[in-house]
């Protein structure tokens, strides 16, 4: 494999480097015109309005950069992470063998369907006062509304995909006198596993909007409390680095459920 | 073979019986009753056993449901709440379509703010609460802002992917009978892409209803959200909890009605298509 790879650059390698350089930037070109664009745009809109309101993009750089200096900001995002991981893994721990039980016993998903459609589609943030009054501000509270903000996308759609499993299989599988464990290791989960890698893509998204709602309206703490300090301080450059970061922080993790989900796409059929 | 037989003549009874309302009843209906029923009888079970007595359970909150929607205050706020998220919604939804529309039809222009689309849909929402703030004050100016930026990105990424995949010869068959590009844009890709602005506006909704809770949690302006706050920081949970009933409401209510307009009026439109 790689022997013949070599020997394929060997053969015209300055012809073939050249134009897939040039594909490539032309490519990306469109990409670093609208970036560039952009930034110019926040500058000078920054620049000709008042620091209160808006401050250029250099200045947002600058004040990250102390943000990052000062060792404030990798606290926070360790802080952050953590709330993220701990929720974002018990939605996944919870909804994913609760979502194949109610594939496994249609009396059961046929009942609680309707309730678990009906929690997906209320806004969980609704709930945070209650948790408040009732369990204060330590880290379970904040945790539990992380939770509630990722499960509900796992089962729903490990539910679904747990529908898309035809009868006959299952059927086949108990005529051939298979165990329990290997029904749901074998048919269950590969059938099942594309459909919750959707719910993890949508999950990740709101798990991030309940961290930051729980740092926001729980205890205040990580990358919520940055903000929130700053724009207390009426600190618009700190307001726009870590907008500015979650931001980023936001589009590389819907991207990696995006890589995720198509990963196991190839699965479904 | 017994067993087919049986099947069989299973299958002829059940259709010689012209019941499949029973049948419905007994298969669907039943088990999510009493499914319903054993949630709320543990619900009220745990709360009255392990909880503190101003935590809401189901039997409190029935009883608080009549006096909350007489309330006067409870109905300005939900009205206060609903009408800022038409607002916005309709903002969003023209400005949305437009964006839209342009992205997926004009490669220039899709290229240009591709990146910033995506990142914006991609960042939650609520970060931006504190820069709106700064902004327009502690207003209810605040809570349309934030409804429409959490309700406009993904009307655009929708109905841009729709107007993205217009059938070719459409769009061959106007530009043969020396159909402006406008008049294109309006009366072919717009209805075209239909089925996806309302998958979009679905999505929207949802997202829209979450901006304005969070919005008037934060700013602490009057609407559903704010009601939610305040009682339940005064332990009126029962009252509380009505206000998370009526915002779920809301929530399962735009979903049906998008789905079942999708149905009645697009019913060529493969549901699990619009689904994702």
């Amino acid at each position: 494999m790689d022997a013949g790879s070599s020997a394929f650059a060997d053969d015209d390698s300055g012809v073939s480097k050249k134009t897939v350089q040039t594909i490539d930037l032309r490519r990306h070109a469109p990409f670093w015109i609208s970036l560039t664009a952009g930034i110019a745009v926040w500058e000078i809109a920054g620049r000709s309005t008042s620091a209160a309101f808006m401050v250029p993009f250099s200045e947002t750089l600058v004040r990250f950069w102390q943000l990052v200096m000062g060792g404030e900001f990798l606290t926070q995002l360790l802080d952050s992470g953590q709330l993220f991981l701990t929720g974002f893994m018990l939605a996944l721990f919870v909804g994913m063998p609760l979502g194949m039980l109610l594939a496994r016993v249609p009396a059961l998903r046929i009942g609680i369907e309707p309730y678990i459609m009906i929690l997906y589609a209320t806004p969980m943030v609704a709930l945070i006062p209650f948790i408040l009054s009732m369990m204060g501000f330590g880290f379970v509270p904040k945790v539990l509304v992380v939770f509630l903000f990722a499960v509900f996308p796992v089962l729903y759609n490990t539910v679904e995909g747990a529908r898309s499993i035809k009868p006959e299989l299952i059927e086949v599988a108990k005529s051939f006198r298979s165990s329990e464990w290997s029904l749901w290791r074998e048919v269950m989960l590969p059938y099942t596993l594309p459909y919750t890698m959707t719910g993890v893509r949508q999950a990740i998204g709101r798990a991030l909007v309940g961290m930051v709602a729980a740092e926001f309206f729980l205890s205040s703490t990580g990358l919520g409390q940055l903000i929130m300090s700053a724009s207390q301080n009426f600190d618009t450059g700190g307001v726009f680095a870590s907008i500015l970061i979650i931001g980023l922080i936001g589009v590389g993790l819907m991207r990696l459920g995006l890589k995720i989900e198509q990963h196991f796409a190839r699965w479904r059929q | 073979m017994t067993e087919s037989a049986i099947g069989i003549s299973a299958a002829v009874a059940t259709a010689r019986k012209p019941s499949p309302l029973v049948d419905r009843l007994l298969g669907t209906f039943v088990p999510r009753l009493i499914a319903g029923l054993a949630i709320l009888l543990l619900w009220e079970f745990v709360v009255r056993v392990f909880a503190p007595a101003y935590v809401a359970k189901p039997t409190t909150v029935v009883m608080a449901i009549p006096r909350v929607i007489t309330d006067s205050a409870f109905l300005a706020a939900t009205g206060a709440t609903l009408a800022a998220v038409a607002e916005g919604l309709a903002i969003a939804l023209v400005f949305g379509t437009i964006i839209g529309l342009l992205m997926g039809r004009n490669a220039m222009f899709e290229s240009a703010i591709r990146h910033y689309v995506n990142g914006f849909y991609a960042v939650p929402m609520i970060v931006v609460l504190p820069l709106f703030s700064l902004w327009f004050g502690y207003s209810s100016a605040t809570r349309i802002a934030t409804i429409i930026f959490a309700a406009t990105f993904s009307i655009i990424i929708n109905v841009a992917d729709g107007a993205r995949s217009v059938p070719r010869e459409y769009l061959e068959v106007a530009r043969s009978f020396r159909s402006g590009r406008l008049r294109m844009l309006i009366e072919i890709v717009l209805p075209a892409s239909l089925p996806y602005l309302l998958a979009g506006f679905r999505l929207a909704a949802g997202r829209a209803l979450i901006g304005a809770v969070v919005a008037e949690f934060f700013i602490s302006v009057g609407g559903l959200g704010y009601y939610i706050l305040y009682n339940s920081r005064s332990y009126h949970h029962n009252e509380a909890f009505v206000g998370v009933l009526l915002l779920a409401a809301f929530g399962v209510g735009f979903e049906l009605l998008v789905n079942w307009n999708t149905r009645r009026f697009m019913p060529w439109y493969r549901r699990d298509e619009i689904e994702n």
